[in-house]
Parts: structure tokens; sequence; C-alpha cells
């Protein structure tokens, strides 16, 4: 019969990565009418993170996500970039882009501030205006100030920055230092049932509560959470490369390596954790691959919770769930195979 | 079909091709758009601030027109095909390789071998992979040969017109033999455990001693394949100054640049490698592939190349993740608090280090789980074996870690009768706790994680 458990998996993981250093840098230019380009040396993945380089310039710029045109991945036209790794995209590249549109911006401020009869420390970019802090309705738009800074003074409003988490080198012996900027939090929670007869497992629910400091694009967060939830329930119930005895890999095609498809999917439900990373560009941190971290150790401890069984290597397969089943009644001196 | 077609349809097609009427067929390259390029939620995209908000996405739309232009999609005039030829043996010694019969196929414009490779060898941080195999085979997705034709089918037929003769080695496949002394030498003279990572913190056999409780587990993860929608895929082509252009499927163009450069001796600046919109990478396609052989073939036969792996080398050619054993002994007071925990971490390496630096590091680090320890000692392994390269894929050794330190966990808790929400709450990191390699660590909401995902979840609620 069906039997029901459920298993949590906790986690923390950090954002970038060790072996060497692990730059980005960005180029913010605003356009005569207020709208703006980034250059990136990223690359869009799938993941969303172009979208979220465009947030994040846009919020340092003060204009809407739309008025960001993105441009990147070619290595004649945009800046050097570490890449689409680590989940360091958004917190990394992030930063040097928010430092990129923040130079640009204060090539606007310099403009804007005798157009407003102020100092330039006096202003603020806000809904495609620069703007008095403290008096909203004295401001220019910001198309007029661009195109001043540009046709006017001659300065184009282009800003160039770069960033690197700031890191410690770990002690070769001790392996103690700071290898990593920042790190991020999780929680999944899974429901399955366990076939006592057939060793299957079915995963019912999951419930995923992910860190990712400010979330830029709350929306490209679940997706990441869904999409890592996925990839964590074939490592953690069907993915394995086989090999023979003498090296070759028997399962190379997808008909015999299995990866879960949209019907294997549980119910998911995800709570993005409230937390601010100060380091992070407007406290951001990353949720690229957290996001399939707990699956399987939470499907482990759901398994046992079902059927009081612990399968101690992946995947957990019906065959091995079966096995530890059989065991464990045979231990107990349970009669019968069912 | 045409008397099928509704008045709509006949309507459209006019307006399409106004100058061939209904019954011709479509064109090779799709018309202007006939619909309007805003998004559907312009109140988002359009507002400030840009942050916060559930902005779509740029390239959402194209995605769900068919219109984005992946490797696949791209053609460029006199373009070839290229394939690459994989050992099928996983440890030899190349005696020699005849590519005649192949290159007498009509259509085949270019043949490659390892030995033409200017500089062989890349890797991130130890090089020492062939970009292909030309003394020896390490694994029996190792390429040993290329070739580029005008058609795919006739380069695949021409890769099985190449001769190759090995003379086979001993080989390794289990990273606990392969750590043995007497075991096979994946890259002699060099030992088989080429990365190894220490972590020390207070003293961990006096933690033990002073804990009510030792528990000791084995736990093993396997190795899986990133399966990527879509391939590997690049397409090189020259222009006539001597300048490479690269558009590949590749995540770390600058990288990825700075390798291409290095393994073709050309300066750097005149390499331009453009990455364009991937189809899922997860770690996959972090380095360099097919990049330098597709190059080389295109400067051969003077035109562009293209090359898109198969299903079959996205798991024998393209790396995967490492199959970590990992041994974890814990000290705990009686009533849940971890003392003392010691880990030891066997990663299989594969053929080739790739990123397993990284993930040793990582998987070390984060062995420990999100939990207040005083007393640890962690130490990893990286090991050669003669299997498909392990390398970068989505968490780098935490996935691994997590199913181990998550499932013991879980048996220290129904031995000592505690809830396991419970044990977690009382072992995991604060504000301002101190990580394994002694950071202190800022914005942590762990115990938020799991009262929160407990909360919705409705854990240990009575069932319905």
């Amino acid at each position: 019969m069906k039997r029901r458990g459920s298993g949590i998996g906790c986690m923390w993981y950090p954002i970038g990565f060790t072996v060497s250093a692990n730059p980005s840098a960005a180029t913010v230019k605003v356009n005569e009418d207020g709208t703006a380009t980034l250059l990136t040396g990223t690359v869009e993945t799938g993941q969303g993170s172009l979208t979220v380089l465009g947030q994040i310039a846009a919020e340092a710029l003060g204009v809407a996500t739309e008025d960001v045109h993105v441009v990147s991945a070619d290595t004649d036209a945009t800046p050097m970039d570490t890449g689409a790794i680590a989940s360091r995209t958004t917190y990394v590249t992030g930063n040097a882009v928010k430092l990129a549109g923040e130079k640009a911006r204060s090539i606007l401020f310099e403009a804007a501030a005798p157009m407003l009869g102020v100092k330039p420390d006096q202003l603020e970019a806000r809904d495609r205006k620069i703007q008095v802090k403290g008096f909203p309705q004295r401001s220019v738009p910001m198309g007029d100030v661009a195109r001043h800074a540009l046709v006017v003074k001659g300065e184009p409003p282009i800003g160039t920055a770069s960033f690197n988490p700031p890191t410690v080198a770990m002690d070769p012996e001790t392996g103690q230092g700071k290898p990593f900027s920042t790190y991020v939090y999780a929680t999944q929670i899974a429901e399955v049932d366990v076939d006592d007869e057939t060793g299957e497992v079915e995963v019912l629910r999951i419930v995923a509560a992910h860190d990712c400091g400010t979330p830029i694009n709350p929306m490209l967060v679940e997706g990441q959470v869904e999409g890592g939830i996925a990839m964590g329930i074939g490592f953690a119930l069907q993915e394995e490369i086989l090999f023979d005895a003498a090296g070759r890999q028997i399962n190379p095609n997808l008909t015999n390596y299995i990866i879960p498809t949209s019907l294997d999917m549980p119910e998911i439900e995800v709570d993005i954790v409230p937390s601010y990373d100060p380091t992070g560009p407007f406290g951001a941190k990353g949720v690229g691959e957290p996001t399939s971290v707990p699956t399987a150790a939470a499907i482990a401890n759901a398994i046992y919770d079902a059927v009081g069984v612990r399968v101690t290597s992946l995947p957990m397969t019906a065959e091995k769930v079966l096995a530890a089943i059989r065991a464990k009644r045979a231990r107990l001196g349970v009669k019968g195979d069912g | 079909m045409s008397e099928k077609r509704t008045a709509a349809e006949k309507e459209t097609l006019r307006e399409i091709l106004p100058e061939v009427g209904t019954e011709h067929r479509l064109p090779a390259t799709p018309p202007p758009a006939q619909y309007s390029i805003e998004t559907l939620v312009p109140e988002v995209r359009q507002q400030t601030p840009a942050v916060g908000q559930r902005a779509t996405r740029l390239d959402a739309r194209l995605h769900g027109l068919g219109q984005t232009k992946y490797i696949d999609d791209l053609a460029f005039p006199g373009m070839l095909h290229a394939k690459i030829k994989r050992a099928g043996v996983a440890s030899a010694r190349i005696v020699c390789i005849d590519t005649r019969a192949a290159e007498a196929v009509p259509g085949v414009m270019a043949v490659l071998t390892g030995r033409e490779i200017p500089v062989n060898s890349f890797g991130p941080s130890i090089q020492d992979q062939p970009v292909l195999a030309d003394e020896r085979v390490f694994h029996a997705g190792d390429g040993v040969a290329a070739v580029a034709a005008v058609t795919e089918q006739i380069a695949t037929e021409a890769l099985e017109r190449i001769v190759v003769e090995y003379e086979p080695l001993s080989a390794v496949f289990d990273p606990i033999d392969a750590m043995k002394e007497d075991a096979p030498r994946v890259h002699p003279p060099a030992g088989n455990v080429y990365a190894h990572k220490v972590i020390r913190k207070g003293d961990v056999e006096r933690g033990f001693a002073e804990s009510d409780r030792v528990f000791e587990g084995r736990y093993a993860t396997q190795m899986v394949e990133h399966v990527p929608i879509e391939p590997h895929a690049a397409i090189a082509q020259w222009d006539s100054n001597g300048r490479l252009t690269v558009h590949s499927t590749l995540g770390r163009i600058t990288l990825g640049r700075t390798d291409l450069a290095r393994t073709l001796k050309l300066p750097v600046n005149r390499v331009q490698v453009v990455g364009t919109i991937v189809g899922g990478n997860f770690g996959g396609k972090n380095e360099i592939s097919q990049e330098p052989v597709l190059a080389l073939l295109a400067r051969k036969a003077g035109r562009p190349v293209k090359g898109v792996y198969t299903r079959r080398e996205e798991f024998v050619a393209s790396t995967t993740r490492h199959p970590i054993v990992m041994d974890y002994k814990t000290g705990v007071r009686r009533d849940g608090r971890i003392l003392a925990r010691k880990v030891r971490l066997v990663l299989d390496g594969g053929a080739y280090c790739s990123w397993s630096e990284t993930t040793l590091g990582k998987a070390c680090i984060l062995s420990a789980g999100p939990y207040k320890i005083e007393h640890l000692h962690a130490e990893a392994f990286a090991v050669y074996t003669n299997k498909t390269v392990t390398g970068a894929m989505r968490g780098f050794g935490a996935p691994q870690v997590c199913f181990a330190y998550e499932s013991h966990m879980d048996e220290i808790a129904a031995a000592l009768g505690i809830d396991p929400l419970e044990i977690r709450l009382l072992n995991a990191f604060d504000e301002g706790s101190s990580s394994p390699t002694g950071q202190t660590l800022e914005s942590v909401v762990v115990k938020a994680s799991l009262l929160k995902a407990a909360q919705r979840f409705g854990w240990r609620e009575p069932r319905s």
C-alpha cells in the first residue's frame, strides 16, 4: 500500500567561487531621451539574468525596466565578465551594473544641478525624473537632463564600473579564511507517497522557502525555484549515467536516461524569505543553483518518514527502496514479501 | 490542402505574399512580424521603481513565438558541418590515425587530428585536457579526429572511414580504487589524487570525547548530466585578415576567448566570441569544447564551420556532475546539539580536472551544513578516473553534501527521538555565526527559512 511521509532539506550556499578572482564589468549609456543601454559580458542561459540586470540598471538611473536595452555577450563590444556561473550574476555582475549606472547618473546630476539651482548631492533620480531630495515637485525629466548633458555640456552620460567580491584566501592547512562574500539559505519540505509493494516513490508536494536577498524580480526567482526542484527530483529519484566494465556509458540517450517531465512535477509552493544583504545590489544575493540543492535530501527524509528505510545512495530508485523495505522486514522478522 | 484554407487564412497569405498569390510555398525566411511588439503587461515593465517588479523577460515573447535564434538557427554562406570521432575506449595509447579514406569522401572539405592543434591542452585550473586526444586516450568520450563536410550526413559517414589504431592501457574507474598506491595512473607520472582540501576548526577528537552519542554514516551520489535542451553548439569563421569569430553556446565568453587564443596561439584581440541566447547551461557550458576544432577546420577549409553535439555527445563528451563518496561522523549532546563533525569526501574527478577544484572547495566548505559546529574536520579529495569528465554543475558539490548532511541529521534526530525541525532549529546558524572557515556570517536566515517552510507545509500538523 501507499504510505505517506514528509521530510526536510535545509541548505546554505555561497555566491560566487573561490579558485580565482571573480570580477565583472559593465557599461551604462544614457541616451538623449532618458532611455539607456547596458553593456554586459554575461550570457543569457535561460535564467532571465539579462532582465534582472536591466532592472538593476533602471533602478540605479531611476527609470523603468522597459527603458533599458541590454546588449550582452560579445567579446568585441561588451566588457569582461566571469560569466553565467556559480549563482554570481545578480550579485557580482549586478553590483558592477549598479556602480556603472550610478556613474552615469552622477554625470546627469552635474548637468541637472544648475538647471534646478541646487548642488548635485541634493539630487535623486526617480520616476524618470531628476528631482531635489525632499522636494519631488522640483524636478526635470530625465530626457531633458540627458540631452542637456550631451548636446549642451558635451558630456555624454556614460558610466563604466567593475566589481570583484572581497574575499580572504583560505589557509591551506586549516581552511580558515573568507572564501565567499556572502551566502544564501533555504529549506525545502517534500511530501511523498511510497508504495511499499513496489518501492515506487511519488513526490506529491514540495514547499520551498528560499533566501535570495532582495528579489530583484520575484517572478524569475519563483521560476528558478521551480526549475531547480525539477532538476533535484531527477537527481533524487531517476537520473544516473551507467558504465559498462570497460568504462563506456551504456545509457547516453533520453530513452534510457530518464529525466523528470512536467508530468513528474509535484505541486510546488514557493516563499521568498525576507532578507537584505548590504553588500549586494539593492540588497540582492542570488538564487540560481541553491534551488536544486536541498530537494534530494528532503525526498530522502520523506521516504524514511513514510516507510522507515534510509536509502544512502542516489538515485533512490524503486529497486533500491524496495530492497531496503524487504531488508527491514527480514530484520524485523515480518512475514510475507508484499 | 489549398482548398481547405479558410477565407481568413487566404487573406492572411495574400497580405504576406501579395506578389505571389496564395498557392505558392512560404519563403524560407519568415516575413516581418504581423503582430504588435508591445509586451503583454506593459504596466509592469514601464513602472518605477524597477527593482522588485515582476517584469516579463525581454526574451519571453521571442521564445513564445519561436523566433529566438539559437546556434542551430544560424547559417553563413558556404558553411560546413563538423563531426568529431569519439574514441570509444577508456584508456589507450594512440598508435596511428589514418584519415586518408575520410579525406577522399566527396563533400569532405577538411579533416583534423590532435597533432595539428597549436596548443593541445586546456582547463580552468589544470590544463590537463587535450582539445583532441593525440598520444593517449583518457576516457571513452575523448575526441580523436574531426571532419568538416558540406552536410552533417557526409561528415558522419566520413568519421566511419577514419581508422585509429589503439594500444589498450590499464584503466581505473572507481575513485576509491584510484586512490590506492598501485592503481593505474590516469595521467602518469602524476598520482590520481589531483586536488585536496582540508578544513580544521576546534579539536574534533575532543568534541567527540565530550559527546553523549556519536553517529557514523556513508552516503554516495551518482554521475548525472546537465541535459540542457540545446546541446553544445558553435560556428567558427575567419575573415581575410585572419581574425576569428566564434558564435557559441559558451556561458563564459571572456574565459572562452582566452582559451581559444591560447589553444590556437593567436593574440586575444584577433578572437571574437559571441554568446547567443542559450537553451540551458546549468554549468555544462562553462569552458571551451569543440570551438578550437571548428576554428581549425574552418581555417583549413576556408569556410565557416558549424558543430552541434548530438545528444549522445552531450552525455559522453561534455562534463557531468561529480559522484561523491561521503563519510560522516558526528558527535552530539543528548539534547541534539552537534558538538563535533568529521567529514571525508572522495570526488570522482573523471578523466580531467575541469572545475573539480571549485567543486571540491565548495563541497568541503559546505559539507558541515548550515549549522553551528565548534569542532570540525573536513577533508576532500578529487581523484582521476578513466571516466567521463566531471565539472561544473548547478550547485558545485552542494547537492551531494546536502543529501549526506541532511540524511545524517534525520538519522541523528530519529535516534534521539527529536523532531527533524526541532533539531535543525537547535543547531542552525544565527546572524553573526562563524562558518567552518571562520567567516562571520551576515544576512543569515536559516531559521526563518525553516519556520517559513514548516508553516507553509503544515509541518507535523495532524493529517486529515
